[in-house]
């Protein structure tokens, strides 16, 4: 399979979509003043196409911070797009679509992956969504758009999730997350006197949630705030690590850029030596795909944000673009098969 | 009548769905309880955990506390075993001693001799002033017998008259050689007793210096049964020496046996800490369970609703 990106920092989707052709499924990551306009024009120029968009930042070699970006794989992809509404109170009432889809696209393990956008409730979305794909065990890739908007084929929706399932007819699919936060000390809690409906953190093995992370960095209140550039919260499952950005202070609790239950076992972290991690990753999937035909990925903003402060976000999109073709968007949350993560960076590569 | 029909249907749904609600409410609060549960559970866990791995680490230092006993006796029983080079030495010094106290013994058995033969050469000495005297006493007599023939010599020489004149000097003479003769025999006799207080003395000395010298030799024969003691005593530390390092060897082997015990227990307390981490791991899993159960949980209210409406 191929894959295409084409931008425009003006935000002329014309321009964006200059030499694509053919194109089996769309990818549009516009701005928020244009994206109903970009989804009706591109609509319009390739009508039928399935395609998928939201409102973000894109890049390929290079950032698209406003514009548009586009990005379509072609020339040897089944894809089928669509959407589940409502996924503030009930997305699974539409989940007769995405067991239809799978099926339509003759989807696998092996060869297929599951491509979204959501304009909130994450947690609750990516437990709706893989409950249909776990059956044929399909991976997830996705993020979280700005302004609560996206569309799908041409039409724009609120308090929805659009999704691409992308067959690779050309070979295998695998999707990876990467984490560049490591464990901080032996520090570890159950969290409790948590709002799931607001992300709200209260306690730390039964002492104030606040007060338990100034204690441990030394931090005053105000600096809490930007501290999740370093210590972002993680939480454990089995051998694996989400991390929880901490959003603000509420009182004693802390909120959090995703939901918080009683008894996750949270971990305190610290920046790893990042550009090792990186390069690991990508050494990763090197060995698993010598020449891969595509590499797309979410990248979260707190991480667009560290790399652009420490001058590393064009030497990473370089690195990152050593695997082959190498294009993604930038993220308000992350997602990967069931788990909504911040602070981390999800992929998927195509043989 | 198809109003009042639609009205019934609603009725008779929102009978049937009520239940539906109400099973998800209770499902909701048995969800909640499980989740505080796992709170409960996680935590006593992770007690649990840390306990384990604070009796990791005081077993570590037992161990270590064991090693050190280890030490200690390999460095008792390096020190006993100079005994036997302090055994050595001390017989060692003790032949030579003994050696030196023989050497003693036959000077002073020598000196003994020399003392004896002293005596005898006193003995006779004595026997030989005890002839002197008499012969002393011989000359007295024949001085005073002298004395007498020249008394009667001048009387006779007087009664020679002229012709007896020469006589009387010769006899006067006599007398006096008689008296000088005395004279120096009194001499001689104050010598003897002056050679016999002396001697006397000396006779004294010998027999002091003889106890002495005996006294020397028992002191000699005491301290030959001293060193004997010594060189006993010395076979014995070396015995107890030998002793001390069964008893240590026994004590090694001893700690061998608790050192293996303790390795064996901390096996044991790794494993279980490391299947308290699994369990504590699988916990974690099943917190992210929860959380799907309670996103599906959640939306089924909103359906029914939905459909309510």
């Amino acid at each position: 399979m191929k894959q295409f990106f084409g931008m425009s920092q003006s935000g002329n989707i014309e321009e964006a979509v200059r030499g694509l052709n053919n194109p089996e499924l769309i990818m549009l990551l516009s701005n928020s003043e244009q994206f109903e306009e970009h989804v009706k024009k591109l609509e319009d120029l390739f009508p039928n196409v399935p395609s998928i968009g939201c409102i973000g930042m894109s890049y390929d070699t290079k950032v698209v911070e406003k514009g548009v970006g586009v990005i379509a794989f072609f020339d040897g992809v089944n894809a089928v797009a669509n959407v589940l509404e409502e996924v503030s109170v009930m997305p699974v009432k539409y989940i007769e679509r995405l067991e239809k889809d799978i099926e339509k696209v003759g989807a696998s393990h092996k060869d297929t992956v599951c491509l979204d956008f959501c304009t909130g409730n994450d947690a609750c979305v990516l437990t709706t969504i893989y409950s249909a794909l776990k059956s044929q065990n399909i991976s997830l890739i996705g993020g979280t758009g700005d302004a609560g908007k996206v569309s799908a084929n041409g039409k724009v929706y609120e308090d929805a999730v659009v999704y691409a399932l992308v067959k690779n007819r050309g070979g295998r699919v695998k999707a990876y997350k990467e984490n560049i936060y490591q464990p901080l000390s032996n520090y570890r809690f159950i969290a409790s006197k948590t709002d799931k409906a607001r992300y709200v953190l209260g306690e730390l093995n039964g002492k104030s949630a606040k007060q338990t992370y100034q204690n441990i960095l030394h931090v005053t209140e105000k600096e809490i705030l930007t501290q999740t550039f370093k210590n972002p919260f993680g939480k454990i499952n089995g051998k694996d690590t989400c991390i929880i950005s901490i959003k603000d202070v509420e009182g004693n609790a802390l909120t959090c850029f995703r939901q918080v239950n009683d008894s996750d076992v949270l971990i305190l972290l610290q920046l790893g030596d990042y550009k090792n991690i990186i390069k690991n990753t990508i050494q990763t999937i090197h060995n698993d795909f010598p020449h891969p035909s595509a590499v797309f990925s979410v990248n979260c903003l707190f991480r667009y944000l560290l790399f652009t402060e420490n001058n590393y976000m064009q030497e990473y999109l370089y690195e990152m673009g050593k695997l082959g073709n190498h294009v993604g968007f930038v993220g308000y949350g992350e997602h990967y098969n069931n788990q909504f993560v911040n602070q981390s960076m999800t992929c998927v590569a195509f043989e | 009548m198809l109003f009042k029909k639609w009205k019934k249907d609603k009725s008779q749904k929102n009978k049937s769905l009520y239940p539906i609600l109400y099973v998800m409410k209770t499902l909701k609060g048995y969800h909640g309880d499980l989740v505080q549960k796992e709170v409960d559970s996680l935590y006593e866990l992770s007690k649990i955990s840390s306990s384990f791995k604070n009796v990791l680490v005081e077993t570590d230092n037992f161990q270590e506390k064991l090693q050190n006993f280890e030490q200690t006796f390999s460095s008792i029983n390096q020190v006993s075993s100079q005994f036997d080079n302090v055994k050595e030495e001390i017989s060692n010094s003790v032949d030579d001693a003994q050696n030196k106290v023989e050497e003693l013994r036959c000077s002073s058995q020598q000196v003994e001799t020399y003392f004896t033969d002293m005596e005898n050469t006193f003995l006779d000495f004595q026997a030989a002033v005890g002839n002197i005297k008499r012969c002393m006493k011989k000359i007295t007599s024949i001085a005073d017998q002298t004395n007498i023939l020249a008394l009667n010599a001048s009387i006779e020489a007087s009664k020679a008259g002229e012709r007896g004149k020469g006589f009387s000097v010769v006899a006067v003479e006599v007398k006096n050689l008689a008296e000088e003769i005395k004279a120096l025999v009194a001499e001689v006799d104050n010598s003897i007793i002056n050679m016999q207080n002396g001697t006397n003395q000396l006779n004294n000395s010998i027999d002091n210096s003889q106890q002495a010298l005996e006294q020397s030799l028992d002191k000699v024969n005491d301290t030959y049964q001293t060193f004997h003691n010594i060189t006993q005593a010395a076979e014995g530390a070396v015995t107890v020496q030998s002793d001390i390092s069964k008893v240590i060897d026994t004590s090694r082997n001893e700690l061998q046996i608790l050192c293996r015990f303790f390795d064996d227990t901390k096996k044991e307390y790794q494993n279980v800490v490391k299947h308290i981490d699994w369990a504590s791991n699988l916990g974690t899993t099943k917190s992210a369970m929860f959380e799907d159960i309670d996103n599906m949980m959640a939306q089924i209210p909103h359906i029914i609703n939905e459909l309510d409406t």
